[in-house]
């Protein structure tokens, strides 16, 4: 995380609007001076902090552009490890015990018989250890005394440049007071962020199959423009990016003025995420459901050409909670029949709790639930539930789940307008 | 639904700050009440120190508030032990809230001797969560916003600073329905309405239940005390350095006529040219090993080790102007200090050992200012200082409290021929103006 002075400076203001100065990141001083940090962090592998910075000083010398110099190393010591020196005794019982004894002064006098060599080699003698030991030991757990014994990813120049301007990014957003995002896939990891950080939500669809989705904390809506949320925010920023097509508005109090700016990011930045998506599917049963029921579509061919299949395509806003259901179930020759398919596999009793409270919450008439019975789940838990349920023993068979969603878009969008050639006895 | 509740988000919600308020409402509607989580303390009071009847009376009329409000006392006059029986009479979960790191420790260790039970803190550099709680006003938002409803009463401590806007958001989303305000100056009913997106007291906190007023107080805590300056020379290496330096730094300052073309503001623009001119910056580099090479210069360092030799009885203080000086002089003098990275448990060993005379001298950088209490230290070392007046007058008052019958000695050690001799003369009249003032104020 980039400190506040670190990222005031590259923040311009043009009319209502907050601009960010992001570094050229094929601009071969940057790329050199990322290669040059990259080679010297190397380097200080198993030196203390306090070494590392003096080395950064160092190599700054008189450079005006100082600030982007520590910026790009703060990337770097933050994902990095630094520890503390392991020392036979704990540094706080060290000093306990010398400081007992001083002050103490180089050279003796009356009233300070023992000099600080002979302090230092009685103690090391009482515990067992070495005078150099006790000296390493004195201060250990200073963190300036700690040792960098992991340098962390292995950063390309311009992956160090990338990261740089994406912390720059966060950094905007810690004064943030809301942030509005819309955003038109990923979903389900954004979701699994939107948790992971806590962020309290409000969401609505938008036209076009996107999420509009205003971010803020608990106190938001009884104090005016509260910006502490603000880190939050920016730790999430990350999850937005790993969407395809998205765009963020925040308004955000800076130095620059006593009123919000406005401050937009969308799909067009270069901003890459420091995130992994996670894989298309979740589990083994998705992947193969998915597979078995395209494979049966190719079979038989245009003829029962029925439904195309897409993944986590929907989101149900439920309160201030979202079901993304595993599957969305559109018909090639009707767009508007549409259905939700969600598997229920492999589950622990809480699990299976939190989903069937989610399912009748969602009163969904379009959504089908395909229950492995190989779980003890017994077909009462789904008595009162809106949605079509069908339970399988081992797994489910397609060619049932077709019949079944044939009949749930007949009930719900009634009989399918087809052309005349084709024929479906 | 009663007023404080609005229909947001699917949800009657109201702000948690209310909840003393509705405690009535909820049981009238057999509502249950599922917000508290605190706990009874276990705690004992092993604190000896006997209520003055002012204090007695502070609490009495906190309690007749339904505990909660806030309460006026002069500094030195014992807030801390109305907060402490406060805690003791509330018996639940609590938290002590205060301004600085430092204070965060000086009411860890008070706390700790008081009640000897575990007292957590949360801050910056430690959290560590227990029943009794001391934090800042920094952190208490993320506390709160965690585990808000584990704590049934709040201390705020230098209660002024509350109103400030990103602090009141933290007492505002707390459900604690025991609140007490401590403080020395309370903001007068005009300053709280005409302060703009500031959080008001009385509704945050409760009304204001005491005010204890500074004159009947005045006169038992006075002490003397009398200052010594000393000088010291920087070696000829130094001074080489130094020259060399401040010639380079002076040399930028005059030939842009820096202090003629932006007046008081002049350093700050130096600062924003060393952004983009290569000269800016090298002169402001020239400037930071300037002070870097007064504040820990041969000569003090010496200065240090010999008043320390003359007062070998005594209790002695030193402050340094830097961290990096402050362990430079631990290392070699064997003397603990206290910086800002020295954690909750260890500082009250060094304090209590100062005050047992296990260790016989502290050495600091700079953090044992506003209302930090040092037990009778007689001697106190000032390494030279770029700190401003009230800085420097603070920390004439703190070595000076309760000191007995002893004249206490406070040195400055400044560096001679350089800019610190100036700036001396500059802070000693700014004290001296003070002081007037505060003479005119009280006549």
């Amino acid at each position: 995380m980039l400190t506040a002075d670190l990222v005031r400076p590259f923040l311009l203001r043009s009319g209502n609007r907050l601009e960010v100065q992001w570094l050229d990141e094929s601009n071969s001083l940057w790329l050199q001076t990322a290669s040059d940090l990259i080679t010297l962090f190397q380097h200080m592998r198993g030196q203390t902090r306090a070494d590392w910075e003096a080395a950064l000083v160092a190599y700054e010398g008189n450079r005006t552009d100082y600030l982007i110099v520590r910026g790009l190393a703060k990337v770097l010591t933050d994902a990095a490890t630094f520890a503390p020196r392991a020392t036979p005794y704990a540094p706080g019982e060290v000093r306990r015990r010398l400081f007992e004894r001083g002050p103490i002064f180089a050279t003796p006098e009356v009233c300070h018989p023992h000099t600080r060599t002979e302090v230092m080699q009685q103690l090391a003698a009482e515990i067992g250890t070495s005078e150099a030991e006790l000296e390493q030991a004195l201060f250990a757990d200073r963190v300036e005394e700690q040792l960098l014994i992991d340098t962390g990813p292995c950063w390309t120049p311009g992956q160090l440049l990338a990261r740089y301007n994406l912390e720059l990014a966060r950094g905007v957003l810690y004064t943030a007071t809301t942030v509005r995002i819309e955003v038109y896939d990923g979903f389900k990891d954004l979701w699994k962020y939107l948790k992971l950080f806590q962020l309290m939500f409000w969401g609505q669809p938008l036209a076009g199959g996107g999420y509009q989705l205003d971010l803020a904390g608990p106190i938001s809506p009884f104090v005016r423009s509260t910006t502490r949320y603000g880190r939050a925010f920016a730790a999430f920023l990350p999850a937005v990016l790993l969407c395809e097509r998205w765009s963020l508005t925040a308004e955000v109090y800076t130095h620059l003025c006593s009123h919000a700016l406005i401050y937009h990011l969308d799909h067009s930045s270069p901003l890459r995420s420091s995130f992994k998506a996670s894989g298309l599917y979740d589990s083994r049963l998705e992947r193969e459901f998915a597979q078995e029921f395209t494979e049966l579509q190719e079979k038989f061919g245009s003829e029962r050409n029925g439904w195309r299949l897409e993944r986590e395509r929907e989101v149900l806003l439920l309160d201030d909670t979202v079901m993304i259901p595993d599957f969305v179930a559109t018909h090639a020759l009707d767009p508007a029949r549409k259905l939700l398919i969600e598997l229920v596999g492999y589950w622990t009793p809480t699990y299976l709790r939190r989903k069937i409270d989610k399912v009748r919450a969602a009163e969904c008439r379009h959504l089908l639930l395909l229950v492995y019975q190989g779980l003890n789940l017994t077909q009462e838990s789904f008595a009162d539930v809106a949605s079509e349920v069908l339970f399988f023993p081992r797994k489910p068979v397609i060619k049932e789940v077709l019949t079944v969603m044939e009949a749930m878009a007949e009930r719900l969008y009634g009989p399918l307008s087809k052309p005349k050639s084709t024929n479906r006895q | 639904m009663p007023a404080p509740f609005a229909w947001i988000n699917g949800r009657w919600r109201c702000p948690a700050y209310v909840y003393g308020t509705l405690l009535p409402w909820l049981a009238q509607q057999h509502i249950t009440d599922q917000v508290p989580r605190w706990q009874p303390l276990h705690i004992m009071l092993l604190d000896t120190r006997e209520l003055y009847d002012y204090q007695q009376a502070a609490l009495a009329a906190w309690e007749q508030a339904q505990r909660r409000g806030s309460v006026v006392l002069p500094t030195g006059a014992g807030k801390t032990l109305v907060a402490i029986y406060a805690i003791l009479r509330v018996n639940r979960s609590a938290v002590v809230v205060c301004p600085t790191v430092d204070l965060l420790h000086q009411w860890y260790s008070r706390l700790r001797s008081a009640f000897a039970c575990e007292v957590g803190v949360y801050y910056g550099g430690e959290k560590l969560l227990h029943s009794l709680m001391v934090t800042t006003y920094h952190s208490l938002g993320d506390l709160m916003a965690e585990y808000g409803a584990h704590y049934k009463l709040i201390i705020f401590d230098e209660v002024h600073h509350l109103p400030a806007r990103a602090w009141g958001e933290a007492a505002f989303m707390a459900p604690a329905p025991c609140r007490l305000g401590l403080t020395a100056t309370y903001p007068t009913e005009e300053e709280q309405r005409e302060a703009r997106g500031r959080w008001n007291l009385d509704e945050l906190i409760g009304p204001l239940v005491f005010v204890q007023r500074m004159e009947e107080l005045v006169g038992e805590q006075l002490a003397h005390y009398r200052t010594q300056r000393l000088r010291v020379s920087l070696t000829p290496q130094e001074r080489q350095l130094y020259e060399r330096d401040h010639a380079l730094y002076m040399g930028f300052v005059r030939a842009r006529q820096l202090p003629r073309r932006f007046g008081g503001g002049w350093l700050r623009e130096l600062m924003r040219l060393s952004a983009s001119d290569r000269e800016a910056r090298t002169a402001l580099l020239a400037r930071q090993r300037v002070l870097h090479l007064l504040a820990g210069c041969q000569g003090k360092l010496q200065a240090v080790e010999s008043l320390l030799h003359e007062h070998s009885n005594d209790l002695c203080l030193i402050f340094t102007e830097n961290n990096s000086v402050a362990y430079t002089l631990a290392r070699r003098l064997l003397i603990p200090v206290i910086s800002h990275e020295t954690r909750a448990a260890e500082r009250k060993d060094i304090l209590d050992g100062f005050a047992e005379r296990r260790y016989r001298a502290i050495i600091t950088s700079r953090v044992l200012n506003e209302g930090v209490d040092v037990p009778e230290a007689k001697v106190a070392i000032i390494l030279g200082g770029t700190a401003g007046a009230r800085e420097y007058l603070q920390r004439l008052g703190r070595v000076l409290r309760k000191v007995e019958n002893r004249q206490a000695v406070l040195y400055e050690i400044l560096v001679r021929d350089t800019v610190e001799e100036g700036r001396a003369h500059r802070r000693r009249k700014a004290v001296k103006a003070q002081q007037q003032e505060v003479k005119r104020a009280d006549g």
